[in-house]
């Protein structure tokens, strides 16, 4: 009898339990985009609805310009790692070769790494060895480093699960392999490649520690921009910005995910 | 190569193996992320272990001598205190993952059914959101006059707002709050693998729910244990945001302490060797987890 009760207790704490951890998850990001509609002065409590603070954020042009020079980064990153990811991922999938596991385990050192450390190695390297001017060059590269690995991964990741019986057939059917890639390959990747795509806009347009060491002065990109904000304390201004984060984030997420499940 | 009956099979049919592969093509494909990996990891980081050896002079310049000075000053009074801090926020917040993750992983895997999907997407959105950003939103709601103050005096529970941030229980609450979904993952992925036959063969032969546990359940998910403990342990011993913005200047951590020397003090030499020390430590960790793991915890991770 006791095992019996106890078998149906279990699922619910273990539900609450869950519920509880999602909450715990979720709540900051929403409690800031509550706030964004507060009217209160430093956007810590709600005093009724309002929207000039979004008013507010389009008319401070220190914001619109960090968003601006955030957008521009995270796209070229976006671009430059999709392309590499792609051409990385197919040749660890499809080739054999010596040192294949070292290339797969070495790209996982620029996500695995504590952010300080990789941003630290960056930074000494631009100023004192390679001389890249910190800014718009610094910030690239440093953003390309660390999401190429995740497109790299995304894709390899979706290769698993794509029918590789297609290329064969259009390759014994004496199409070349360029013709295969174009005609075949390529069209079936396609999902893989937006998916990762996607998914690296906000790793970019998000990260603020690397971005931080390696931005040098005058290159503000939002996230910076809300960090400079925050040593004069809590500002409502700080919600909308979160709150576009938020949103970004979660639309890039789901875009990812949907342009994966249409195939 | 022969097409194989089973059309959506890919690991063996998608690979092509001609006897001879021309290294051109391996060439072609492999050199742009070795090039981005040489170049832009494997160098830097030689370079900041060059500079972690160097000193600086006295008016702040570097001196180009072989030294070990940083490394000695790390062993005494604060900075060794900063890194015992740091070691034990990382194993006091794995451990709380651990306990906070294995129930929901669990509850995942076994009971989510057609719902699996949704709650995981739940588990990864909020983690995707920049930490800066959802750590802002946390000290909002633990200030002196966030949300859980406010109700708390509300409801006349409390008289005067609790002091919760910079402290190191509010430190490690917010490591929790930010690295819980690198537990949570590999878990799930180790114990949605869990034949559901082996814990009613269990039962059937009289285990009790406690012991079938301990006996079937936990060990068959060890791979997801170190996997997730590899991925928690290490962004939480180097953190910097969490101590930086939760713990001000009471509770400091390595990640602090780097990135005063790097983007304050402007010390090269002594932020490279904390950086290298904290990496090492790090490397070091995660070598023994994975002797201690093998291969099963990196299945769980790749």
């Amino acid at each position: 009898m006791k095992n019996i009760k106890r078998k149906k207790i279990a699922p619910k704490v273990l539900f609450i339990i869950s519920a509880l951890v999602i909450f715990f998850q979720w709540a900051p990001a929403l409690v800031i985009i509550l706030f964004s509609f507060s009217s209160n002065k430093l956007g810590v409590a709600w005093d009724g609805f309002t929207l000039k603070w979004y008013g507010e954020l389009f008319t401070n042009s220190e914001v619109k310009d960090a968003l601006i020079r955030s957008t521009v980064i995270a796209l070229i990153t976006v671009v430059v790692s999709t392309l590499i990811g792609t051409i990385t991922a197919y040749g660890l999938f499809k080739l054999h070769f010596k040192g294949k596991e070292f290339i797969r385990t070495s790209s996982l050192i620029p996500i695995v790494m504590p952010e300080v450390v990789t941003a630290a190695a960056l930074l000494v390297f631009f100023t004192r060895f390679v001389h890249i001017p910190l800014g718009y060059p610094s910030i690239i590269i440093s953003h390309i480093v660390f999401s190429t690995p995740l497109a790299v991964f995304v894709i390899l990741g979706r290769m698993q699960r794509i029918d590789w019986a297609w290329e064969e057939a259009a390759m014994d059917l004496g199409a070349n392999r360029y013709r295969t890639f174009i005609r075949v390959t390529g069209p079936q990747l396609m999902p893989a490649i937006a998916a990762a795509a996607v998914m690296v806009f906000p790793w970019s347009f998000d990260d603020f520690v690397i971005t931080y060491f390696v931005s040098g002065i005058g290159s503000t990109t939002l996230p910076i921009y809300v960090y400079s904000q925050m040593r004069f304390g809590a500002t409502p201004v700080i919600n909308t910005i979160g709150t576009l984060f938020v949103v970004v984030t979660i639309a890039a997420l789901v875009i990812s995910r949907m342009i994966e499940r249409r195939t | 190569m022969e097409v194989s009956e089973n059309t959506s099979s890919s690991q063996n049919t998608g690979v092509v193996k001609h006897k001879k592969r021309f290294p051109v093509e391996v060439f072609l494909y492999i050199s742009p992320i070795t090039i981005l990996l040489v170049v832009f990891v494997f160098a830097p980081l030689a370079i900041i272990l060059y500079f972690s050896f160097l000193k600086t002079g006295l008016f702040g310049e570097i001196v180009y001598e072989f030294s070990l000075e940083n490394f000695k000053e790390m062993f005494s009074g604060g900075t060794r205190q900063v890194f015992l801090t740091s070691f034990y926020l990382g194993v006091q917040t794995n451990i709380a993952c651990l306990l906070l993750g294995y129930p929901i992983a669990y509850f995942i895997a076994r009971y989510g059914g057609k719902w699996k999907i949704f709650l995981i997407s739940l588990i990864i959105i909020p983690s995707w959101v920049a930490y800066l950003i959802r750590l802002y939103a946390f000290k909002t709601i633990a200030g002196t006059n966030g949300i859980i103050n406010t109700f708390l005096m509300d409801w006349g529970i409390i008289d005067e707002p609790i002091k919760m941030l910079y402290t190191s229980g509010v430190v490690m609450v917010g490591l929790v709050y930010t690295w819980l979904p690198f537990m949570i993952l590999p878990l799930h992925a180790s114990l949605e693998g869990l034949e559901p036959c082996l814990l009613e063969a269990a039962t059937d032969l009289g285990a009790h729910p406690i012991r079938r546990f301990f006996r079937i359940t936990l060990p068959l998910s060890r791979g997801g244990v170190i996997a997730g403990s590899i991925l928690v342990f290490i962004p939480t011993m180097g953190d910097w945001l969490v101590p930086a913005l939760l713990g001000g200047s009471k509770v400091m951590m390595i990640g602090n302490l780097v990135a005063h020397q790097f983007t304050v003090a402007g010390n090269i030499p002594a932020g490279s060797s904390l950086a290298v020390m904290l990496a090492a430590t790090l490397i070091l960790i995660l070598y023994l987890a994975i002797k201690w793991g093998g291969k099963e915890a990196m299945e769980n991770i790749v």
